[in-house]
């Protein structure tokens, strides 16, 4: 035995009664297992918690020589709340997360069927997929910037090769959403595909061979079969999907800046202009909490419905 | 089932299939084409498609912006990160795993870190950095503004939790009676862990390492917040030829690539692996 293993199943018999050869009991094992993980989390997720919620009760100004003031009550919560930059925000980050996620969806049930039916070159094309997820979205989006350059663009080049009018990708107030969007899209699209196809291949293979000497249609296949026992791979794709779109923020910065003006500024992004551009950190962390606030909600209500369905699968395996 | 002659149904999916691989792989395509291309060939109308390809933009990425150091210090980072996640997280997800503590509550409470908006913890910590920075301890740990000890503080507390989630459906997937045996073989728990569970869930640890390793690597907003010239990463170096004069194009794909390569190598090396860990434990098979 090393000295960890001594440690581990003799230290409460050393340190608790002093009863020789009583061994740590099972609760106490798993409890020790998860120490040094729950420190981590404590100091550095909690603690910087707390610490936010401490400036966004305080005027807080890293500009001036006061820095950390005095307590202003729900000074920071008013501001925020009365600020039409937060709610202009708000509404382009839900634009952004309800458009992107749900074209991402459909379009990679799409792909991962059409993948299913193919015979050949499966796993080539599985692999080809994989690459836009793998890249680093600071760096990839100014790729696409360049590629949406309005004079210079790739994009425009196709466009007028195709006799259409050449567009202002990020520059236009009415485009520019949508191209920060389409870039999400390729670079997600692939993620839910994949996810969705390696659901689709696990599926057992009886129910669907009953269905076909039943004389099922395949509408009712997809209805009643297919699409229920997917729905915890689906949840939880769109759960994964949902949160990351909701937090975007290196592709706004990358894209567009937030521009044109604040056409695409989402909340992260409004966050760091308040709070490391403008260095007013009391304001910055009261928004942070207000975000915090709906992610929570929201990935709680998702979330118990996600672990629910795995409760149930681990129940009926 | 005999081999089928090619049908219409096929063709018509292979060229949607053809489509979108052009529309999924055209932009990493343009990404390494224009970092080959000399200053005069990257804006032009129409665009070149043949040139005569140039190192010049490597070169300048590598001695102009010092590009060398921002490999290292990101290869630094993301290696430690991954090494104290795997080994903290693999023992609070065989506790979760096997013992079950906290019923489930602990590791949604866990998984919920998660959710916290990096942008929510990255001011807290600016302040708490650059504080910390300041004192004896901070310094011989490099904690600090621009030091990469804290880099792999903010790497670590982000992959903590996916990690935990991620082991924890591998660990569930050893049978318990395995583990009963060698108890009564004589070993202690412990043992059963290091000798016993760990070998048998090796993969599956690889697995989260190399998603650990591919989020740390490409990881932007820290790195972005937190550091400014010693402790620079990969990704800020990339955006680092966004100047006040403009985008330099040329570097600046350069970088990109040999930001994005070594991780499109890694992902198709690996391909079966990361479809593994993808799915989250949410499939079996």
């Amino acid at each position: 035995m090393n000295d960890i293993e001594r440690f581990a199943d003799s230290s409460p018999a050393r340190l608790g009664r002093g009863k020789k050869g009583k061994v740590l009991s099972d609760a106490w094992f798993s409890v020790l297992l998860i120490t040094p993980a729950m420190i981590i989390i404590f100091f550095f997720a909690l603690y910087p918690l707390f610490y936010a919620l401490n400036f966004a009760l305080r005027h807080v100004d890293l500009t001036t020589a006061v820095g950390v003031g005095p307590l202003v009550g729900l000074d920071n919560f008013r501001f925020a709340l009365n600020d039409r930059f937060f709610w202009h925000a708000t509404k382009v980050t839900l634009i952004f997360t309800i458009a992107a996620v749900s074209v991402e969806m459909g379009l990679g049930i799409g792909i991962a069927f059409l993948l299913y039916q193919v015979r050949w070159f499966k796993g080539v094309i599985r692999s080809l997929l994989l690459l836009p997820l793998a890249t680093a979205p600071a760096a990839t989006g100014l790729i696409w910037r360049h590629m949406y350059h309005p004079d210079f663009g790739v994009y425009n080049y196709f466009l007028s090769l195709l006799g259409l009018p050449e567009l202002n990708w990020l520059g236009s107030i009415n485009l520019a959403l949508p191209s920060v969007i389409v870039f999400d899209i390729w670079q997600w699209t692939p993620f839910v595909a994949l996810i969705v196809l390696a659901g689709l291949q696990s599926l057992p293979r009886e129910p669907f061979e009953a269905a076909e000497l039943d004389g099922a249609s395949t509408w009712q296949v997809l209805r009643r079969l297919t699409f229920p026992m997917l729905s915890p791979v689906l949840t939880l794709v769109f759960v994964l999907r949902t949160i990351d779109a909701l937090r975007l923020y290196d592709a706004v910065y990358s894209l567009t800046s937030g521009g044109p003006g604040t056409v695409t500024e989402t909340l992260t992004y409004y966050l760091y202009r308040i709070g490391l551009k403008f260095f007013r950190m009391d304001r910055a962390s009261a928004i942070a909490f207000l975000f915090l606030y709906v992610t929570i909600v929201f990935s709680g209500i998702v979330l118990r419905s996600l672990t629910r369905a795995q409760s149930e699968r681990a129940r009926r395996l | 089932m005999e081999r089928r002659q090619v049908t219409g149904g096929d063709l018509v999916r292979y060229a949607i299939i053809f489509a979108l691989l052009i529309f999924f792989l055209f932009p990493i395509y343009w990404m390494i084409a224009t970092s080959f291309k000399a200053p005069g060939d990257i804006l032009t109308r129409p665009p070149r498609w043949t040139f005569q390809p140039t190192l010049e933009n490597y070169f300048y990425a590598f001695e102009q912006a010092n590009f060398g150091l921002f490999i290292k210090n990101t290869l630094i980072v993301a290696v430690v990160s991954t090494a104290i996640v795997i080994v903290i997280g693999s023992l609070a997800a065989y506790s979760f795993a096997r013992y079950d503590v906290g019923a489930g509550h602990l590791m949604f409470f866990i998984l919920s870190t998660r959710m916290f908006p990096a942008i929510a913890v990255v001011i807290p910590y600016f302040v708490i950095f650059r504080d910390l920075g300041n004192t004896v301890i901070g310094q011989a740990l490099s904690l600090g503004l621009d030091r990469l000890g804290a880099l792999v503080v903010c790497y670590t507390m982000f992959n903590l939790p996916f990690g935990i989630w991620l082991m924890h459906s591998f660990f569930q997937d050893i049978p318990v009676e395995l583990e009963d045996s060698a108890r009564l073989d004589g070993y202690s728990r412990l043992q059963v862990l290091l000798r016993v569970v760990l070998p048998l869930v090796a993969p599956g640890l690889a697995v989260t390492a190399i998603f650990c390793l591919i989020f740390a690597w490409n990881e932007f907003l820290f790195a972005f917040m937190l550091t400014r010239a010693v402790a620079r990463t990969i990704t800020v170096g990339v955006a680092s030829f966004w100047t006040q004069r403009g985008i330099l194009w040329g570097p600046l794909s350069a970088a990109a690539t040999v930001c994005v390569v070594p991780m499109l190598i890694f992902a198709l090396l690996l391909q079966r692996y990361i479809v593994r860990g993808l799915t989250f434990g949410a499939v079996r098979g």
